[in-house]
């Protein structure tokens, strides 16, 4: 038997009133917001024929619009979108694993793109642009280096956008005030010995004024950053794990020696923070190790420095050593999904190898191009107020060359995480034991004995994956 | 003065000692969003200078906030309240509806399907993402509003959650007498069932519509057109690479917890009533 309509009316208001004041204000937000999306709907004016690119920086977007507006009369224009890195990463790496399309041209952050290297190389999600550099020339027009982590069994994955060379930025108020020219060291022990010094408790507050460098063995960069620098490797060419070799453990000891209590020389100072600005403005850390990139970010944040620092090549570990390092980085791919992949690569080669382009990168936020015929632009030699009026540009772009050749494993991150581990037990080692600063050679043999624990971690993580390239069996048995 | 006075007194006090503990993140937050640049890493909270209290009152500004919206941050702040609202309403009705079916009904399947739920309920979402997509990509739902909020509609969690409630909730005699009354099922489960477990209703709107206000993988995922972003993502991308307007991340901060505290403050009595109205009727 169905109720009268009154009746079921009655229900339905005895039904809705027992919903609570909350229920409804949802409910309500829930109209008007419909209501106010239908009414602000913008239609989607997308042009069906253009290609899609992502890119996880404004600044990316800002400089390739002009360029791509020029160069859609290819007859397909270019979208642009911005998204965060790990936006970008869901995505494609979502696609490419659904075998599904995602954009035409992806911008990759070197934090992302081992991902993509998880597999065998034919699966890659990316297209191997090794034949279209060679043909065109472009492999000899590229800094040799800035290829490395985005190739892999020896075929390139992706045109890189940068080359990120790393300088020593020092507080040249202080040390010129105090008669040191530091352009004299040529090592790490000459530059902490001239700086010693400089090392006192002028100001009475128990805790010394100023540290020669800002590092620290808990910061996994700046590990991976030194360790570059010396020659240490963590791959070998193949991908295989190399992380417990002799090279590293001398390295590590000798980073590891710096943080000690007993001689201490370098302080832990946070990069991206206020506090870590602060101690920088207030001179804790005379070195700071720089990036080019880095630049942009201490003009807008720290303005406390300007016309304070001066940059220098890195002092290297041994004399006649390496003067630079390297890190970051991005790269611009091609999906294999692409259904315009001659559009896509000429937009992609025309984005990165722009004269305009690379001066735009340079102006707006101080990165280099790894394009090398494009170091000639007389932008890079323009003098820097910021950094005492050196030719900043020109000092990174004569260091571009001697950036060391990094590995594009997968598990490049764990490994350096791991290294980190070691160097934090490594410390707590040494200092049980009284170690200081003089004492690298005394906890090289501990340093050894973690980076082979190190190694074991890593071969253990990568034995999951069929495709990864692992020690031969005897070599893990050792 | 008196014991109790005393006790009381210093029972406030310690009261106030944790509130304004609880609210110095807050403060430093609107605060921050109202310093430039310039000023957010040289002073902790306020900007020193000559003004009164020895801080610097015209260095703050609200143009992190003009900026901000000059982005586009209304357009994913409408849309945030759209998803999250939609996601509460639908999903809850969904739930419900199904948790009552779990619960009250005998059918062919039942068990089977109450044993899947469940399952779903221990499978990790991160090992949805890849799969999700596809099929959202399959069904051209990918950029769309339907992509993000049609898995949003009947969660495994709520939809078990409501099975629970309305077998300790709704007895069947009640039912059966409805039944007997000539109730159809559409008017039992919205006359008599829904008003019986008004408690769950309240609470699963509450945390449905906070975990869409607060998603962000799906989003990014899913929704690829800047018009259509939620406010999580938008505040997401505000993090440069090379810079970050720290000022103008603060603000879409506040603009993003503000509403949600806003509506949860004016509205919490509603809401805890609805939590505990059947608390003592056994």
């Amino acid at each position: 038997m169905t109720p009268p309509r009154i009746e079921r009316v009655t229900l339905l208001v005895l039904a809705i009133r027992h919903l609570s004041v909350g229920v409804w204000v949802i409910l309500a937000l829930l109209i008007l917001s419909a209501a106010a999306l239908v009414l602000t709907d913008r239609s989607d004016s997308r042009d069906d024929r253009a290609l899609s690119m992502w890119v996880f920086s404004p600044e990316h977007k800002l400089m390739y619009d002009p360029i791509a507006a020029r160069t859609s009369d290819t007859d397909a224009p270019l979208d642009i979108s911005i998204m965060s890195i790990a936006a970008i990463q869901s995505r494609m790496m979502s696609g490419f694993f659904g075998g599904l399309p995602t954009a035409d041209l992806i911008e990759v952050e070197r934090a992302t793109i081992g991902q993509v290297f998880m597999g065998p190389t034919e699966a890659i999600g990316f297209t191997d642009l090794t034949p279209l550099l060679e043909s065109e020339g472009l492999l000899d027009q590229i800094n040799p280096p800035s290829l490395s982590p985005w190739s892999t069994d020896g075929r390139v994955f992706g045109l890189p956008h940068d080359v990120h060379p790393v300088m020593l930025a020092y507080r040249a108020d202080i040390t010129e005030s105090a008669g040191i020219d530091l352009t004299q060291a040529q090592t790490w022990d000459e530059y902490f010995a001239m700086l010693r010094p400089l090392m006192r408790d002028n100001d009475n507050d128990g805790r010394i004024d100023h540290y020669p460098l800002a590092a620290w063995y808990t910061q996994p960069d700046t590990v991976e950053l030194l360790m570059l620098q010396g020659d240490g490797a963590l791959f070998d060419e193949h991908g295989v794990p190399a992380i417990d070799s002799d090279r590293n453990a001398q390295l590590l000891a000798r980073i590891v020696s710096w943080c000690l209590p007993d001689g201490r020389v370098a302080v832990d100072i946070e990069e991206f923070s206020a506090a870590g600005h602060q101690a920088r403005v207030d001179g804790v850390s005379i070195g700071n190790l720089c990036p080019d990139w880095m630049c942009s970010i201490w003009r807008m944040h720290v303005p406390g420095l300007d016309g304070k620092l001066k940059l220098m090549p890195l002092p290297a570990f041994e004399p006649g050593g390496r003067r630079t390092s390297v890190r970051g980085g991005t790269m611009l791919g091609i999906p294999t999904t692409t259904e315009h992949p001659d559009e896509a690569w000429t937009y992609a080669k025309t984005l990165y190898t722009s004269p305009d382009v690379a001066r735009e990168l340079y102006t707006l936020v101080d990165i280099i191009t790894p394009v090398r015929s494009l170091w000639d632009d007389p932008v890079y030699d323009q003098p820097d107020p910021y950094f005492m009026g050196q030719p900043k540009g020109r000092m990174f772009i004569e260091l571009a060359p001697m950036i060391p050749i990094r590995t594009s494993s997968p598990y490049n991150r764990a490994a350096v995480l791991e290294v980190r581990d070691a160097a934090i037990a490594l410390v707590d080692w040494a200092q049980s034991r009284g170690y200081g600063f003089n004492d690298v050679e005394s906890i090289e043999p501990r340093a050894k004995q973690l980076l082979e624990r190190a190694q074991t971690n890593v071969v253990r993580m990568m034995s999951r994956n069929a495709f990864a390239a692992l020690p031969e069996q005897e070599d893990r048995e050792q | 003065m008196s014991k109790p006075l005393l006790h009381k007194l210093a029972l406030h006090l310690g009261l106030i000692a944790l509130g304004i503990i609880v609210l110095i993140p807050f403060a430093w937050l609107i605060i921050a969003s109202l310093k430039p640049s310039e000023a957010f890493f040289s002073a902790l909270f306020l900007p020193p200078g000559d003004g009164l209290f020895g801080v610097d009152w015209g260095a703050l500004t609200l143009d992190n906030y003009t900026n901000l919206f000059g982005l586009g941050f209304g357009r994913a702040l409408l849309n945030s309240i759209f998803y999250s609202s939609a996601a509460a309403i639908f999903a809850t009705l969904f739930c419900a509806s199904t948790g009552y079916a779990l619960a009250k009904f005998r059918f062919r399947g039942n068990g089977l399907l109450t044993l899947l739920i469940l399952g779903a309920l221990i499978v990790p979402p991160s090992l949805l993402i890849a799969p999700g997509y596809e099929l959202l990509y399959d069904l051209g739902l990918l950029d769309t509003a339907w992509g993000l909020l049609l898995p949003a509609f009947a969660p495994a969690f709520g939809v078990f959650l409501f099975r629970q409630a309305v077998l300790q909730s709704v007895p069947d005699q009640l039912l059966e007498a409805a039944r007997i009354d000539g109730c159809s099922e559409l008017s039992i489960f919205f006359v008599i069932v829904l008003p019986l477990i008004r408690p769950m209703i309240g609470a699963f709107m509450l945390i449905t519509f906070l975990a869409m206000w607060n998603n962000f993988i799906s989003p990014q995922i899913v929704i690829q057109s800047a018009d259509k972003q939620p406010l999580s993502v938008a505040i997401a991308q505000l993090r440069g690479v090379y810079r970050t307007d720290y000022g103008l991340l603060m603000a879409a901060t506040v603009v993003s917890v503000a509403p949600v505290a806003l509506l949860f403050l004016i509205l919490q009595k509603q809401f805890i009533s609805g939590l505990t109205s059947g608390a003592v009727k056994g």
